[in-house]
């Protein structure tokens, strides 16, 4: 991952910085990335992870960094929200097991590590929670300090509010059985942060 | 599965559980493995918590936390007539229901109409209260608890321990022995991370099979008619984005105004309960799915239960209902630490069970009438009370309304003491008395066998029979 972010030579910030620090707090991983080389970081990522299949928001952001390509060139099966899968491999069930849901936040808060997903048309609630892994490709603009200010965003009532909105800080872990933390619980194992500068 | 978890409808407390409160306690507190477990809980809470003190300023969130709160609750029913119509305007469906009979049999007849089969829940203290497992299990439905402590509890079939950690009282081997008789094969894990991996699987197939999530709601935000539920598993996201229809049930009391409180809430939750400044899945939600989108539930349904809320606005007892149900109190206090929550028979143990159990019950029930008695008053959970609440004194006062013949009988003996002691004459004859019957009764010293109020002395330890004590 140092490699990546050497030879995109990204611009990062006191804000982006924080963010990957509360991220790897949180069990989760980040990188920064310039936008020509974010698609090649995400697969790498992926291809590294052992994913063989990726499941991808409908955003532009995933086609302006040429995700599609990167992954396929990697070998890795590429899945278009809405995805028609029927419920039994949506959940993972049936299928490969190794698969990445990849999210595109509308925002995130850096002093806590988390990435605020909205459902819509093209970004359905189960792609991150359903999947083995999770990668969310994170424009760095859209980084806030405080949760406060992350809702106060979200919520600000220029427009229809979200059906869903998720909160998501680290990867899915149960502290049910004796009180230690195990990753992995119902949601995804893994969770890694492209930020996009 | 039918007969787990059986209560009576109407009350809070469990209807199931054997014995007196005394005899509960006596129980937990000679059973050594639940004690190491509860150790070891309460300790790993306490150094996440005393972490985000030093860190994060739990401490000095707790006076705004306090304000919120305590506004919420003079503006409730406004604030729930608000959150009532956004919720509409989004396309979900309000009911309000008076008791948690009344709540169930909503939910139970919308199961029915709809065809549903097999109902998949996330943690809810709220349905736990109002028995919503048992009414589902008697219209023939299977239920399944998908959060994992939670799970464990219903293969186990006790009662929940912790309002964040239900299941804290079991360790690694008992959990793996009940995954094995769940799955009918030895072929189970033992360390945490295998049987951790197993539960996902099998509570996957039981997503794909359901018909209807049901949650509980931490917060509900009037402004935007949104719901919150906090959760680290990811269970929730699944129950409120997976079946056709979701219910939320949600005590009358959780509402705040707006998201600027909503977020002050919404970061002292976590760090309160788990000792951790995020938690790591909130799922906010408004309404169902929008026309436009491929995933997500149908029909959204937000249940607000009063079940006796509403009656404690405007009493001595109204702070109670700022809880934020984050169990802080429970992991700080010392009875609960040595008992558990299952002594309490009730899903709300620790102090804010003590106190809140009764007055939702009335103050005529026998099984919650002593609950109040759970406590030395020391003070530790007032303190640690991320919203302020002064357990303590309310503790105190629900000792005073508490009436059962044991407290009818203590006070009249107490009155009497105190009218001997008060004057000198009397108190000089009884302390004669006294000494006379300390000496009959002692040798070399000291008295082990003594009637009367000294009874309970020498049950465990000697009394001297003169002063200074004789070595
Ligand atoms: S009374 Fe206070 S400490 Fe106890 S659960 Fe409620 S909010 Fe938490």
């Amino acid at each position: 991952m140092a490699a990546a972010q050497v030879s995109a030579a990204p611009v990062s910030t006191p804000l982006v910085e924080e963010l990957l620090a509360s991220l790897s707090r949180r069990k989760a991983s980040g990188q920064v990335a310039a936008a020509g080389q974010a698609g090649w970081a995400a697969a790498r990522w992926m291809a590294d992870a052992g994913v063989t299949r990726a499941v991808l928001a409908d955003d532009p952001l995933v086609q302006e960094i040429g995700l599609p390509d990167a992954l396929r060139r990697a070998g890795i099966e590429v899945l278009t929200w809405p995805t028609g899968q029927a419920k039994r491999e949506a959940l993972g069930l049936e299928g490969p097991p190794d698969v990445c849901g990849v999210t595109v936040p509308a925002l995130a808060v850096a002093e806590r590590g988390t990435v605020v997903l909205e459902a819509s048309a093209g970004h359905g609630r189960g792609i991150d929670v359903t999947s083995r892994h999770h990668v969310a490709l994170l424009p760095a603009d859209r980084i806030v300090q405080t949760l406060a200010q992350a809702l106060a965003r979200t919520f600000d009532g220029s427009r229809p509010v979200p059906s869903a909105v998720s909160l998501v800080s680290g990867p899915s872990r149960s502290s049910d059985i004796e009180k230690i933390s195990t990753l992995g619980a119902h949601g995804a194992l893994t969770e890694h942060v492209v930020v996009i500068t | 599965m039918s007969t787990w978890r059986r209560r009576d409808a109407g009350g809070v407390a469990y209807s199931d559980v054997e014995g007196t409160l005394r005899e509960r306690t006596i129980v937990a507190l000679s059973d050594r493995t639940l004690r190491g477990n509860l150790d070891t809980a309460a300790t790993s809470w306490g150094e996440g918590r005393d972490a985000m003190r030093r860190d994060h300023g739990l401490d000095e969130m707790r006076e705004r936390a306090r304000e919120i709160r305590r506004q919420n609750i003079r503006d409730l029913p406004a604030l729930l007539s608000e959150m009532q119509a956004k919720v509409r305007e989004a396309g979900g469906t309000v009911v309000r229901a008076a008791d948690g009979a009344e709540a169930c049999r909503y939910i139970t007849g919308l199961a029915r109409a709809r065809g549903v089969r097999v109902v998949a829940k996330s943690k809810s203290m709220a349905t736990e209260e109002i028995k919503l497992n048992e009414a589902l299990e008697d219209a023939g439905l299977e239920v399944v608890e998908t959060d994992l402590g939670e799970w464990i509890l219903q293969l186990a079939e006790e009662h929940p321990s912790h309002i964040i950690a239900p299941a804290v009282h079991l360790n690694r081997s008992q959990v793996a022995d009940l995954f094995r008789e769940e799955a009918g094969t030895d072929d189970v894990p033992d360390d945490r991370e295998g049987l951790v991996a197993h539960a996902r699987v099998r509570l996957r197939e039981k997503f794909a099979q359901a018909g209807m999530g049901v949650s509980g709601v931490n917060l509900g935000v009037a402004s935007t008619g949104t719901v919150c539920i906090v959760e680290n598993e990811g269970n929730a996201r699944l129950v409120t984005s997976q079946p056709r229809i979701h219910v939320a049930v949600m005590g009358m009391e959780r509402v705040v105004a707006d998201w600027d409180q909503a977020a002050h809430i919404l970061q002292v939750l976590p760090m309160a309960a788990i000792g951790q400044d995020a938690a790591n899945y909130v799922n906010l939600i408004t309404g169902p799915r929008r026309e436009d989108e491929a995933d997500g539930p149908e029909e959204f349904h937000l249940v607000i239960v009063d079940g006796g809320r509403g009656a404690l606005r405007g009493t001595e007892f109204e702070e109670a209902l700022s809880c934020i149900r984050c169990g802080a109190c429970l992991y700080s206090c010392p009875m609960w630490r040595s008992v558990g929550g299952q002594a309490y028979g009730s899903p709300y143990s620790g102090p804010i069970g003590a106190v809140i159990t009764p007055l939702l019950e009335g103050p005529a029930s026998p099984a919650s009438r002593d609950l109040p008695f759970m406590s030395s008053l020391c003070g530790a959970c007032g303190e640690a009370c991320p919203v302020g609440i002064p357990l303590q004194d309310l503790l105190v006062r629900a000792r005073a309304r508490a009436s059962s013949p044991a407290t009818r009988t203590s006070g009249l003996a107490f009155r009497a003491w105190s009218r001997l002691w008060r004057h000198p004459s009397t108190y000089r004859t009884w302390m004669a008395g006294w000494r006379l019957m300390l000496r009959a009764r002692g040798k070399a010293g000291w008295a082990s066998h003594l009637p009367g109020p000294g009874a309970g002395w020498t049950q465990v330890r000697d009394m001297p029979t003169r002063w200074p004590p004789r070595r």
